[in-house]
């Protein structure tokens, strides 16, 4: 355990004093006061949503949750990707190892240190968008408002950590940071964009929607004697089935786990599943408690994903050979 | 009686198809230097990483300081220095912050550790570099401050695997002498590896040769070169003036002399027994001037190729 927090203290050291780090708090920081100011004026343009609309509000581009699902995987690849490899490059994994300590405080140590970073960054995020909206608003959130903040503060920070265990699988498992950078970038548009499509094509063979003609019924002629298209009952039952198809299939990615959680929390129904299908119904609000319900399992899975990458670098880790120079 | 501080039996490390190391038995006693000497690839490294526990044995086991290797790997890791081959630093910290951060790892208590690292940094000469990040740091100095790092445990045992790698002469020689001041003034067991010879020969006091992963030889540098010599004969170097071809000759028909040749105007013998007198007598009956005469002395690289060749056959 002394071990874990000597490494523990030089990596705090190390991720503060990095340039990394302060691009990431600059990007982040720029991002939020941008989501910020978005949320702000989609509450002043939808005045019956509550405060908590500051964080899924999207009045021109991201709200703060895709900000989230978008860059997330970054800042959690980019602080763990080259937590061990980097190490083993340049020689000093071996010369840390022979000291009196065993193997695991040095991954502790430094997953410690990187949960403790993306802590830092959630809590300055949220904090700087509350800050920032509250004096533009001018009322706050409610209590249970505050209560929702803090639950999406700490899912933030778990799904911020769980990119983080990945990244250090994948310092782990590869022997050079460029390919672990590259395993980070792969995976990082795999989640975000790849998944997304393949739901959309997979939902498109399996529910291939009938011809243009069919998708409306014979309109009623109104006074104007205009044509109202009106969207026919089963073409509403097709989308709805491609729809649960491709939000099932998009589950497979953490990003899609996360919006559906924070959505969740923030009482907000399922604003989107992934690019491109936005739900015509955002305004479906739940409560606190009914949104954890709701996203349990969401939380659950990205819990779990968190400790098979940890568990899955402690025992190659543990195992690997420790050669100087790689 | 010295007591061993290294003692492996039938250590073994395989890779796929390739024993790395092989049913190894070396022994170390306490005060020695010992060299471990061997061609690229004959297992040097790998039987350090095996000591130090940074890598798992196939079989066979070993006990360094008191402890065995695969139960007892931290508190071998506690009373044994190493200098990793092409040891790494942390480049963006200082050469102070790089040593401190090693003595925390040791628990060593705060004031104790800094007090320690100053006067390593002095002992490494190194003392106005201190504050200075390590990527500015020559190859030479980025080795003195590893002998730094690999002391600040104060430990029993150091090991230094190919310490003096490309460094220049002087750099190699500051290498040494701080080896052998260590081994002197601290009584400290030091195991070196290297595929220097004449480091080795230069350094150590024993020496064990290793050709893929197995122990071909081990003994002290001494007994070897007495054991090569009488194994090959005496061989001894003649300058001369005025010699000629008739000379050589009547050398050769000398009862006793196996073999002659002469390169570079130095003529070489080989003889089965003592027979300097009589090869001088001819070479002054035919009116020739000895310059120079000196018994060839094997030097460790005779004994290393004999021994290499011997392995691979």
């Amino acid at each position: 355990m002394a071990g874990s927090m000597t490494v523990f203290r030089k990596e705090m050291a190390d991720q503060f004093g990095s340039k990394r780090f302060l691009i990431l708090l600059g990007i982040i920081g720029l991002l939020s006061i941008m989501s910020a100011y978005q949320g702000v004026e989609y509450l002043k343009n939808n005045p019956q949503r509550g405060f908590l609309a500051i964080f899924t509000g999207q009045e021109f581009g991201f709200s703060f949750i895709q900000l989230m699902v978008f860059f997330g995987p970054i800042i959690g690849l980019a602080l763990g990707f080259d937590a061990i490899n980097k190490e083993r490059t340049s020689g000093t994994l071996s010369t840390v190892l022979s000291q009196p300590i065993f193997r695991d405080s040095v991954l502790n140590g430094k997953f410690l240190a990187g949960t403790v970073a993306v802590t830092t960054l959630t809590i300055s995020t949220i904090g700087l968008m509350i800050g920032l909206a509250i004096p533009m608003l001018g009322f706050g959130p409610t209590i249970d408002g505050a209560f929702s903040i803090i639950s999406l503060t700490l899912l933030t920070i778990l799904y911020l950590a769980f990119w983080l265990s990945l990244g250090t699988l994948f310092s782990v498992l590869t022997k050079k940071t460029s390919t672990s950078m590259l395993a980070s970038v792969g995976t990082w548009l795999t989640c975000v964009i790849v998944i997304s499509i393949l739901a959309s094509l997979i939902a498109n063979a399996m529910v291939p929607l009938p011809s243009f003609q069919g998708t409306f019924t014979q309109g009623n002629r109104t006074q104007g004697g205009g044509f109202n298209p009106q969207i026919s009952p089963e073409y509403r039952a097709l989308t709805e089935q491609r729809f649960t198809i491709q939000s099932t299939i998009s589950k497979v990615s953490p990003t899609n786990l996360y919006s559906e959680a924070a959505s969740a929390i923030l009482g907000v129904a399922q604003s989107r599943a992934g690019f491109g299908i936005i739900n015509t119904n955002p305004t479906r609000t739940l409560t606190l408690s009914q949104g954890l319900a709701a996203s349990w399992a969401n939380i659950a899975a990205i819990a779990v994903g968190l400790v098979i990458c940890f568990v899955a670098s402690y025992i190659k880790f543990l195992r690997s050979e420790i050669r100087p120079g790689g | 009686m010295s007591k061993p501080i290294i003692e492996t039996k039938d250590l073994t490390k395989i890779y796929g198809d390739i024993r790395a190391v092989d049913h190894l038995n070396l022994t170390v006693d306490e005060g020695e230097i010992f060299g471990l000497l061997g061609p690229n690839g004959a297992g040097k490294t790998t039987t350090i990483i095996l000591l130090m526990g940074l890598s798992m044995p196939t079989a066979g086991t070993a006990i360094v300081v008191g402890h065995d290797i695969i139960r007892g790997s931290k508190e071998v890791r506690r009373s044994v220095g190493l200098l990793p081959e092409a040891a790494g630093y942390y480049e963006d910290l200082t050469a102070e912050k790089n040593l401190e951060y090693i003595g925390q790892l040791n628990d060593l208590p705060k004031i104790e550790c800094e007090k320690r690292v100053s006067e390593l940094l002095e002992e490494v000469g190194l003392t106005d570099w201190s504050k200075v990040k390590v990527e500015k740091f020559s190859r030479g100095m980025k080795q003195r401050l590893g002998i730094a790092q690999a002391l600040i445990k104060r430990p029993k045992l150091v090991i230094f695997d190919e310490p003096t790698i490309g460094l220049d002469p002087a750099g190699t020689k500051e290498i040494r002498d701080m080896i052998l001041k260590l081994n002197r003034e601290q009584g400290l067991t030091v195991m070196m590896s290297s595929h220097l010879l004449h480091e080795i020969q230069l350094t150590c006091t024993s020496v064990g040769i290793l050709n893929k992963g197995k122990m071909i030889v081990e003994d002290t540098i001494e007994n070897l070169a007495k054991l090569f010599s009488e194994h090959q004969g005496m061989n001894i170097e003649f300058k001369l003036h005025n010699a000629t071809p008739e000379l050589y000759k009547e050398i050769e028909g000398i009862d006793g002399v196996t073999l002659v040749n002469q390169q570079n105007g130095v003529l070489n013998v080989g003889m089965k027994r003592d027979v300097t007198i009589e090869v001088s007598k001819v070479i002054t009956k035919y009116g020739a001037e000895i310059l120079l005469m000196k018994p060839r002395e094997y030097s460790l690289e005779d004994i290393f190729m004999k021994y290499y060749e011997d392995g691979v056959r």
